[in-house]
């Protein structure tokens, strides 16, 4: 490093521009800068722009105006509105359901879990996380199918002569979704529970509060901001999730993203109804969020 | 008496614990299993017992292909978005709190839109700047997805960064450029190495912006799912039993690192 200093060529191109307090600024900023504007912003503005064509790729011929056909054809469909509408749900009923399952456990690690043993009874959890979205999904058929181990398990109690279909219904993608999100609740409500001090509850519980009031009053309030970066995380992975449902779910389980990568396959003059609809799911679901965030974050949280 | 009532909450938030375990962990381990059945079809109970899948897999061109094209991705995805992801935290900590608030967000975006939302508009971009689908398109998205997890992680070490460190350097001849190299980069080390793999695990498990951004040839997860809808046979099980495996010693050693650059 010192000799590449040194040298002429590093004095007279990158030494020279970090000599003068513009170039220095130029450097830091212009590659993150452009890279934030163009690649995060970009694709999101490109999708916009191509929501309002009248077809894509653009004819020479065709008129250049924009249209909101696109959006139009939503509301008149229910083959469109449905999945958005079961889209919301599944992802609402996944949300709720995590919450209430992944709370005690986060509390368990955050308090009962003696502090040099936390960081292995997390680890343990996170073991599947590393799985990948196509592997989770796979390992839960082997589970739930008419030959899987909980019809085969069952057949061979004597509970059942033929098996229970599980697989490609609501239950099938409701626990798959589960499956897939529920650690991403455990993080976030882990690191917030962790945080209350334990002398606010031993105040507490010297004044006479019992433990149903110590959590109500304590421990739920103090660890909203879990709830609620945990609950958005889980929704808005819900929402975005393709491969789940195609391979868990069945034709009366299609979901929204299914119904958008229908306008990619082939004809590509569909591209503009599908730019649209994505659209229409980012809005609605970052709105429901914000409805969210507002509802639950009361005074003084910060998200 | 009272040492019961103070025990039965513990007793029973431990079973959700341990419940909750088992509930991970089961579906994984009969996928498992199920690569080791003698028989070309998936059922349970497993019966006979075999080690054959694991050799077909290892002969199967299709899935050694799949391999090295996922961590070609993956290394090239990881190296792009550590250099971006640094570059853009070196920036947020050297602006003012206001300009900090937008540029975090800015930076976080791509981690907080829906996967598909993200993977559609990524289609659409890449058609717009006339690339074609295919492996640099691959890289380009799973880069976007990437970086705002390297923000974070850079964030983290580097504001708990004593100032005082490159200013001493500074009065020793540094320039910002050296500085930058040879004490903020090896004080970020560790941290920054967890948020790498992860990164490289992000985009190996990827699978919806490969589906929309990939040409003709399958990554791991594309291959899984094309095989997984083909029909089912314990062949795939003893291929995702493989790829589980290493992404997750591979994840839990990141995860390690980060936890021990934390606690130090």
């Amino acid at each position: 490093m010192a000799r590449m200093v040194r040298s002429r060529l590093y004095r007279s191109t990158l030494g020279a521009v970090i000599e003068t307090r513009p170039g220095r600024l130029v450097l830091l900023t212009a590659v993150p800068m452009l890279w934030l504007v163009a690649m995060h912003i970009g694709p999101i503005y490109e999708m916009f722009k191509i929501s309002l064509f009248a077809g894509y790729p653009v004819e020479a011929h065709a008129a250049a105006g924009l249209t909101l056909g696109s959006y139009a054809i939503f509301f008149r469909d229910s083959l469109y509105y449905q999945p958005l509408i079961r889209s919301f749900i599944f992802a609402f009923g996944a949300t709720a359901f995590t919450l209430v399952v992944v709370y005690p456990v986060a509390y368990y690690v955050a308090r009962i879990v003696r502090p040099e043993g936390r960081s292995k009874a997390l680890l343990l959890l996170l073991v599947p996380f590393w799985a990948g979205e196509i592997i989770r999904t796979f390992s839960v058929i082997m589970l739930l199918a008419n030959r899987g181990a909980i019809n085969a398990l069952l057949r061979e109690i004597g509970l059942i002569d033929r098996p229970i279909p599980m697989l490609y219904t609501s239950f099938s993608l409701g626990f798959g979704l589960v499956y897939l999100i529920s650690l991403y609740m455990l993080l976030p409500l882990y690191s917030a529970i962790e945080k209350i001090p334990s002398h606010l509850l031993d105040a507490a519980a010297d004044l006479g509060a019992g433990p149903f009031t110590r959590f109500r009053r304590i421990i739920l309030p103090l660890s909203r901001d879990g709830i609620v970066s945990g609950c958005s995380l889980v929704f808005l992975t819900c929402i975005g999730v393709f491969a789940t449902p195609i391979l868990l779910g069945g034709p009366s389980t299609v979901l929204f993203p299914e119904t958008i990568s229908v306008f990619f396959h082939g004809a590509s003059d569909r591209w503009p109804v599908g730019a649209a609809f994505s659209l229409i799911l980012l809005v609605s679901s970052l709105i429901t969020v914000g409805i969210f965030m507002r509802l639950v974050g009361g005074r003084g949280t910060k998200v | 008496m009272r040492n019961m009532f103070s025990d039965a909450p513990r007793a029973a938030l431990g079973a959700c614990y341990w419940a909750f375990f088992l509930y991970l962990m089961v579906p994984l381990s009969l996928m498992m299993a199920m690569s080791f059945k003698d028989a070309n079809f998936v059922a349970f109970p497993i019966g006979q017992w075999t080690f054959d899948w694991y050799v077909a897999v290892v002969q199967d061109k299709q899935f050694l292909d799949a391999c090295l094209y996922s961590v070609l991705i993956a290394a090239a995805t990881t190296a792009a978005a550590t250099v971006l992801g640094v570059w853009i935290a070196m920036l947020i900590v050297s602006v003012g709190p206001r300009g900090q608030a937008v540029l975090f967000a800015l930076a976080c975006l791509p981690a907080v839109v829906p996967g598909m939302i993200s993977a559609i508009s990524l289609r659409i971009f890449v058609s717009e700047i006339n690339l074609p689908t295919g492996t640099a398109a691959i890289i380009l998205g799973h880069t976007v997805h990437g970086v705002p997890f390297v923000v974070v992680m850079a964030l983290t070490r580097l504001r708990s960064m004593p100032a005082n460190l490159v200013d001493a350097a500074r009065d020793l001849g540094a320039d910002s450029v050296v500085a930058f190299f040879r004490v903020t980069l090896p004080y970020l080390g560790p941290a920054l190495f967890g948020g790498m793999i992860f990164c490289l695990l992000l985009s190996i498990d990827d699978f919806v912006r490969t589906f929309f951004l990939g040409g003709y040839r399958p990554t791991l997860p594309m291959l899984i799912f094309a095989r997984v809808q083909g029909g089912m046979s314990p062949e795939i099980n003893a291929m995702a039993t493989l790829v589980l495996v290493v992404t997750v010693s591979v994840g839990l050693y990141a995860e390690f690192l980060t936890r021990r650059a934390r606690t130090r």
